[in-house]
């Protein structure tokens, strides 16, 4: 522990420091963990906050000889079940044993998404500067897609499409950067 | 409805599933599709990766990152994101997406350890609001994580009962009433999926969003309340006129006196307004606001000692200033040689207390001038400010007009550096005293206490931030130090080399009290300044600490 942190800090303080350090590393795995179930952003970050809490007080049981993160993603698709129990459309959505087989594909798929989704920041330097506008304006300074209608003077539709629209070029992207990367393997 | 594959309908669908948008036909036919073709299927978690992904990792844009907020500056308003192009992937510090809200408090704690191990964090806090009271508040989180006075991270807030009211850090009041839950998104946003919130907005604060399930309500400076059920969402209009929009419809305006009711299928319809409902948050504001406003009879008494203090030369408090007056009375009673001030352009706004006045600086020329005569061993500047943003390379608190020998400048660079400069006898000897950067993102939009002390007696230069010392400088140059004509949020640049763009270098933010003294005021007095002055009475409401951190954080080498 660095010496700057103050000395007074008890047990649970250490605890929770020691808490913090491992789901903060296993924060953005996690969301996209529950995102493949619930992609809607604000859904899936509010799942990933009861998690948390979760995680938090059943803390006590995690045996630290073992991985944090797939300790977690259990507790985390249990919340993800129950927070679709409230929310018909999802529940819809993932019926008939859907959200475990798209979870546990995903993890099958781990490897070649990888694979792919390295190339994605040279994918998003190379969009041109209108679509990189959007694409940044909507995930990285997260704002609604109504704000960035009207901050570029376009119609909602319209943005939402452009959004669409080069999501899959940045798909297209990864996957043609990652053929061309095979051979040289 | 069936969706084939692959398809511009699958393309749609996905795209609504991952906006939130796909109603209960588009989900069923999707779930259909993906549980029986397996092609279907890893197209759809491809998609739905590559989303997830651009949401969660800022590293993406690190090459982009700012170009675009750089093309189209979104005047700094305190409820812009204010985030850095994001460092690369370190270990999910820097994620925006961070745990409960009270729960990232231990963040704070640890953040020493954050900061040596990503080595790349700038800033010490991202806290958006302060939990300010609360009132029989059981939560559904750990409970002795949320100590009245925390600072909130982007977050949820999950109350079972009782009441809790919350303070953004752009003004607006939020309570809450348990069962509710509030997710806390920027200094201008909040999210409630369920319960009851009422919220007060100042004009400081306006364009506060609060989101809910079915509808959004974007706040032009008011007073509204939302209940969201299952079964509905309400809006109740107390005071003023908000915007409200349901779905993707059009924005539609609601005035005080009036509610409306938004059920399951997002039907819309007039309800009788029901103050009761939120009577009990009403109180817990009303409750704070008496205590703003002992608060504030405090500073007055204060204030009234201070006037007669024999080495105040000027103090200008904006409490009686009439909105119509071009003239600001100098209260400082005991040297009738500063004459009152002009004030050029600049617009009254609410202060640190509700209806207190405070000068607002946007504009280019909005300025206020003043002559103060005289020269001086030693000077003391002190002005409560909220800063909207540093736009400008040098942004001015208290200028003289040009820049010949003895005279002072007081201002904060780009960077958040305060900056005092004063000219020597030829151009090569004057002297810069700059503090680390102290003004960051986090504090714009919050009221704040900077100072700095002169001493031409003791040579030394001191920076003061909430009343704590920030940094100290030897003074080399010899008094007598000057001031004569000068501006408050400008500068006239004079005879001064008019060198584009430094010789712009307006402030943008609302000033809400200047003193000047002719003597090097003391630490304890310059705290006492701060205490007196300090809005709130909890001193967690101010930035205090996070500014110290952010000092103390400077000591080790930072990465630019």
């Amino acid at each position: 522990m660095p010496s700057n942190l103050p000395q007074s800090f008890g047990d649970a303080a250490a605890a929770q420091q020691r808490f913090l350090a491992l789901f903060l590393r296993s924060e953005r795995e996690i969301f996209r963990y529950i995102a493949v179930l619930v992609p809607n952003v604000i859904d899936a970050e509010e799942i990933v906050q009861q998690t948390a809490l979760e995680l938090w007080a059943k803390f006590d049981l995690y045996d630290p000889a073992r991985p944090f993160t797939p300790w977690a993603c259990r507790f985390a698709l249990n919340n993800a079940r129950q927070w679709m129990e409230r929310r018909q459309r999802w529940q819809i959505l993932l019926a008939d044993g859907l959200a475990e087989e798209l979870a546990r594909r995903r993890e099958e798929l781990a490897p070649e998404l990888e694979g792919r989704l390295v190339h994605l920041e040279g994918c998003v330097a190379r969009l041109p500067r209108e679509q990189r506008a959007v694409v940044e304006g909507y995930y990285y300074r997260r704002r609604g897609i109504e704000e960035l209608a009207e901050e570029s003077g376009r119609s909602v539709e319209a943005t939402y499409k452009t959004l669409q629209r080069v999501r899959q070029i940045l798909k297209c992207c990864v996957e043609t950067a990652a053929k061309m990367a095979e051979p040289a393997a | 409805m069936k969706i084939a594959f692959p398809s511009r309908e699958f393309e749609d669908a996905v795209a609504a599933v991952c906006h939130g948008l796909a109603g209960d036909e588009q989900m069923r036919a999707l779930n259909e599709l993906l549980r029986t073709d397996v092609g279907a299927r890893d197209e759809y978690i491809v998609r739905v990766e590559l989303h997830s992904r651009l949401s969660s990792d800022p590293s993406v844009f690190a090459v982009s990152g700012g170009t675009t907020t750089a093309e189209a500056p979104t005047q700094n308003m305190p409820g812009k994101d204010h985030r850095k192009p994001a460092p690369m992937s370190t270990g999910g510090a820097a994620w925006p997406l961070a745990l409960a809200a009270c729960l990232t408090l231990l963040a704070v704690a640890g953040f020493a350890y954050w900061h040596e191990h990503s080595g790349t964090r700038e800033t010490t806090s991202t806290a958006v609001a302060v939990l300010a009271s609360t009132a029989d508040a059981q939560w559904r989180q750990p409970s002795d994580l949320c100590p009245v006075g925390a600072a909130l991270e982007p977050g949820w807030l999950r109350l079972k009962s009782g009441l809790a009211q919350v303070v953004f850090y752009s003004g607006a009041r939020v309570v809450i009433e348990g069962p509710a839950d509030l997710r806390l998104i920027s200094p201008q946003e909040a999210y409630c999926s369920s319960g009851l919130a009422s919220a007060q907005v100042p004009p400081q604060a306006r364009g506060f969003r609060m989101g809910t399930p079915r509808m959004s309500v974007v706040d032009p400076g008011t007073e509204f309340g939302v209940e969201v059920k299952n079964s509905g969402t309400q809006l109740h209009v107390f005071k003023g006129e908000v915007k409200f929009q349901v779905q993707a419809a059009p924005k539609q305006n609601l005035l005080a006196g009036d509610a409306v009711e938004v059920d399951d299928a997002e039907a819309i319809r007039t309800i009788p307004i029901e103050p009761a409902l939120f009577a009990k948050a009403f109180e817990l504001q009303q409750r704070s606001l008496a205590m703003q406003g002992v608060r504030r009879q405090q500073w007055r008494a204060a204030n009234a000692r201070l006037n007669a203090d024999p080495s105040l030369l000027v103090h200008f408090d904006f409490e009686n200033s009439d909105p119509a007056e071009w003239m600001v009375h100098n209260e400082a009673s005991q040297n009738a040689a500063v004459p009152d001030a002009t004030l050029v352009g600049g617009q009254w706004t609410e202060g640190r207390w509700p209806q207190k006045h405070a000068l607002e600086f946007r504009s280019l020329s909005d300025r206020m001038r003043l002559n103060v005569p005289g020269g001086f061993d030693a000077v003391t500047f002190a002005a409560w400010v909220n800063v909207e943003g540093l736009d400008r390379p040098f942004n001015s608190l208290f200028m003289a007009d040009g820049f010949s020998q003895g005279k002072i400048h007081w201002q904060i660079r780009n960077g958040g550096e305060l900056d005092l400069g004063i000219q020597g006898p030829t151009r090569e000897e004057c002297q810069i005293f700059a503090s680390p950067a102290v003004v960051g993102p986090e504090q714009f939009g919050r009221w704040m206490h900077l100072a700095v002390v002169i001493d031409g007696i003791g040579k030394q230069v001191t920076h003061y931030v909430n009343g704590v010392a920030v940094s100290r400088h030897p003074l080399k140059l010899e008094p007598p130090f000057l001031i004569g004509d000068a501006e408050l949020g400008n500068w006239n640049p004079g005879k001064a080399p008019k060198t584009a763009p430094y010789f712009i270098r307006h402030f943008s933010g609302v000033m809400d009290e200047f003193a000047l003294f002719k003597r090097a005021l003391s630490e304890q007095e310059i705290a006492r300044l701060y205490s007196d002055g300090n809005p709130q009475n909890d001193p967690a409401f101010s930035n205090r600490e996070s500014v110290s951190q952010k000092v103390s954080q400077l000591a080790r080498p930072i990465i630019p």
